[in-house]
């Protein structure tokens, strides 16, 4: 718990909604705590406060949570976010390293509300079906562990929930940085036998290599029918790069598990809540993604900063409450566009060109600067 | 579009190449300098016709249109076609006669488009012809139109020669027709690095490949101490920056500012961004996709962040995403989403200049500086040395003339074949 007492009050009022057994969407309570803690942000993290107050959008002007400024994700790469004293930094996540060497880093003072967000929402979209407290699953991670790899939010992510979803002898399948085929085929092979439904998670590229190695093998599994995956992350150059829908079916075909049980989650190093495919939950609903009651997604209008038009792509900004210690709202680098009461992550498409010549600009000054 | 349409295409031309050859070098120069003239010609059908419908093939405004053809084609003329061909392939006269020296054409050539700015399309399919190589095109997915009423142009100019250039519209995903096309016994290629990397592992041997990859264009100027001066010199480094959008290999990413006092460069800075908000009433941006609005969106937003972190930096920005200029304070290079966004880096002095630029070496293609005094020359060649091949004033950098070594080769002469024959009887 945060040493400021305003702080330590604001994130028990979150932690409160967190932790309740059926989610209520309030738009006034999360309004309420979505501007007190922009307040609080405001009030301590220079920065930020510096960044708000050039844009004239301070807590006297921002009068719903939907204009609490955003702060682009890429700016964890090169300016320290925190609401509190950098002494009392006890976790740091840092982003994977893609194409440059800079890494953004989120420092944490407390991780409960992380792990108090991550859990009933990873519960809430992959096991709907859970009544008990106890309820558990068989969770095999393609991904290393916390232990492996301690700066990784996704490794920690992971790392809970099999502490708190998984039986006994779920674990991670990765180790020194190798995924251990042999080791996740006899599993599977073992769970196809037993009828015991597995839980695969793991990143998108993982998968990939777990398919290209099935596929060498000639090694096809029917795992039982309520099995199901949660993939995440984009390929970044560890993996050949295919479509999800070629995913999914490489995915069916191999483990016999349908798509209408893979979810994709979206989330990122510097969010302390996540989004999930709706599938599981509603499978005869469009595909989208949702989260919990305590993050929002606002698809804005990248040319006019306003809200983007039912269906318009514009640029994801998240507001999340699980984010006390750092920036509430955050501009991602990704596109959406709003579906339903939930949204979908527009990826760039296959074989675009630019139209002109310079638009290596970007590959070359991320070259340049590497 | 199959294969076979275009083999049957190779064949025609083949054909149609080996009539061509046969007429003087001098002849054909002469149809395609009128050709020239006759895009130069703002009233020309093809011209209009050209300003009429490339805003809906390509996104540029028709003002930004006229006014970057108008620019650019100005000194494209059938005389400056004419000195390029003597400069690179010799006397013309000798070119048909000559007994030391042979000039052979290709039977075919395939020139892949990329992007969406007209002259380019141009010059790649006159500069075949010229060397008496008919040309197979494939238009780029950006820029359907532009060699279509070239080819028109062509043919209307002269029907044999208008027999020696097919246009061909397909996918670049389309491999089996990338394929039949690379079947050509010369080809020119223009793209990203990705597309060449993957044109150059389908050229079979001993075809000719001619391959330009990315490219941007950096200007480098110390800011005048004169306000007159400095609204001359924003005015013609904005106009590099407005023409076609910024989406050029010629177009400008970044101003380096060698200065030693801030306040220069910022003054510099702010008379850009004027110049940028005239040009844009002038010549409006083009529309963008979401994807580039954001990026523009994301790194204003960044750099409002490092301002709000202490650092020195300075942000002037239209209200939608039509201009803008980010004055930094240190020389890191950082993404560039172009479409008028461009960066005023600081170097405090001219050697250091050299070292902020030295990054973008490989893919440099043009550098505009002025303001160095007697250092000019010396800092042109130390900039070719980083592999600059063209270095020009502010304001002229889309303005290219029509003999530019553009990558650092000839225009003509990488497309023939020379023989040099010593053996006498």
């Amino acid at each position: 718990m945060s040493a400021d007492p305003r702080r330590a009050e604001i994130d028990r009022r979150i932690l409160e909604w967190m932790r309740e057994p059926r989610w209520s969407y309030s738009e006034k309570r999360f309004e309420e705590l979505a501007l007190e803690l922009f307040a609080f942000q405001f009030e301590h993290c220079e920065i930020y406060r510096r960044f708000c107050e050039a844009r004239s959008q301070t807590p006297d002007d921002v009068k719903t949570w939907r204009q609490i400024p955003a702060v682009p994700t890429s700016a964890f790469k090169e300016v320290d976010l925190r609401c509190f004293p950098a002494d009392e930094t006890t976790h740091c996540f840092r982003t994977s390293g893609t194409s440059t060497d800079v890494r953004g880093t989120l420092y944490l003072d407390t991780l409960e509300l992380y792990e108090a967000s991550l859990l009933p929402t990873f519960r809430h979209f992959m096991y709907p079906e859970f009544l008990l407290p106890d309820d558990r699953a068989m969770i095999r991670v393609l991904a290393p562990s916390p232990t492996e790899l301690p700066d990784s939010s996704l490794s920690h992510m992971f790392g809970v929930v099999v502490d708190a979803l998984g039986e006994p002898n779920s674990d991670f399948d990765v180790e020194n940085s190798e995924l251990l085929f042999d080791r996740v085929l006899t599993l599977l092979v073992e769970s196809a036998a037993s009828e015991v439904p597995m839980t695969l998670c793991g990143t998108a590229f993982a998968f990939v290599h777990l398919i290209d190695h099935m596929a060498e093998r000639g090694v096809l599994i029917g795992l039982p029918s309520a099995s199901r995956i949660m993939e995440t992350g984009g390929f970044k150059g560890r993996s050949r790069e295919i479509p999800r829908a070629e995913l999914y079916a490489e995915l069916k075909r191999v483990l016999g598990i349908s798509p209408e049980r893979i979810i994709n989650q979206y989330g990122m190093t510097e969010l302390g809540s996540q989004f999930y495919d709706s599938v599981i939950r509603g499978p005869s609903e469009p595909r989208r993604k949702l989260g919990p009651p305590w993050a929002r997604v606002v698809i804005v209008d990248p040319e006019t900063g306003h809200e983007a038009a039912t269906g318009q792509v514009g640029s994801i900004v998240v507001v999340d409450l699980a984010n006390t210690g750092s920036v509430l709202s955050l501009q991602t680098g990704d596109l959406g566009r709003a579906i339903l009461d939930g949204f979908e992550v527009i990826g760039r498409e296959p074989g675009a060109d630019a139209r002109g010549c310079s638009i290596g600009a970007d590959e070359i000054l991320e070259m340049g600067s590497s | 579009m199959t294969p076979d349409q275009i083999a049957e295409y190779l064949d025609h031309l083949r054909d149609a190449g080996e009539r061509l050859k046969k007429r003087p070098i001098a002849e054909v120069l002469e149809i395609l300098g009128a050709v020239l003239d006759g895009w130069r010609d703002p009233n020309s059908i093809w011209r209009r016709d050209l300003v009429d419908r490339l805003p809906t093939a390509t996104g540029f405004t028709a003002p930004l249109i006229s006014e970057g053809l108008g620019r650019a084609l100005g000194g494209w003329t059938s005389d400056a076609l004419r000195e390029l061909a003597i400069r690179e392939l010799g006397s013309l006269d000798a070119i048909d006669t000559a007994s030391d020296r042979r000039i052979s054409s290709f039977g075919t050539t395939a020139v892949l488009l990329a992007g969406s700015i007209p002259m380019p399309s141009l010059l790649a399919l006159i500069a075949p012809l010229a060397v008496r190589s008919p040309v197979l095109a494939k238009a780029a997915s950006r820029d359907p139109l532009t060699p279509h009423l070239v080819a028109q142009s062509i043919a209307e100019a002269d029907e044999e020669l208008g027999r020696c250039i097919q246009v061909v519209n397909f996918s670049a995903d389309d491999e089996s027709c990338i394929c039949a096309l690379l079947e050509a016994d010369c080809i020119c290629a223009t793209g990203s690095d990705e597309t060449i990397a993957a044109v150059r592992a389908l050229v079979k041997p001993p075809r000719r490949l001619i391959a330009d990859g990315h490219r941007l264009s950096v200007a480098a100027v110390v800011p005048p101490k004169e306000r007159k001066d400095r609204v001359d010199l924003a005015e013609r480094l904005a106009l590099d920056i407005a023409l076609w959008d910024q989406l050029g290999c010629l177009s400008p990413i970044a101003v380096f500012a060698v200065a030693s006092e801030a306040a220069q460069m910022t003054a510099l800075a702010e008379e850009i961004a004027v110049a940028l908000a005239t040009a844009e009433k002038k010549w409006p941006r083009g529309e963008i996709d979401p994807r580039t609005a954001h990026s523009i969106a994301q790194q204003r937003a960044e750099a409002e962040l490092r301002r709000a972190a202490g650092r020195a930096v300075e942000i002037h920005v239209s209200d939608s995403t039509a201009w803008t200029v980010i004055v930094e304070d240190g020389p890191e290079l950082r993404p560039a989403p172009l479409h008028r966004f461009v960066r005023v880096i600081p170097v405090p002095d001219a050697k250091q200049l050299l070292g902020a630029i030295q990054p973008l070496g490989a893919h440099l293609a043009a550098v505009a500086i002025e303001g160095f005094g007697e250092k000019t020359s010396q800092l042109a060649q130390a900039l070719a040395d980083l592999g600059a091949s063209r270095v020009c004033l502010p304001g002229s950098l889309q303005s290219p003339p029509l003999d530019w070594r553009h990558g650092g080769r000839g225009v003509l002469a990488p497309l023939a074949r020379f023989t040099d024959i010593e053996a006498t009887s």
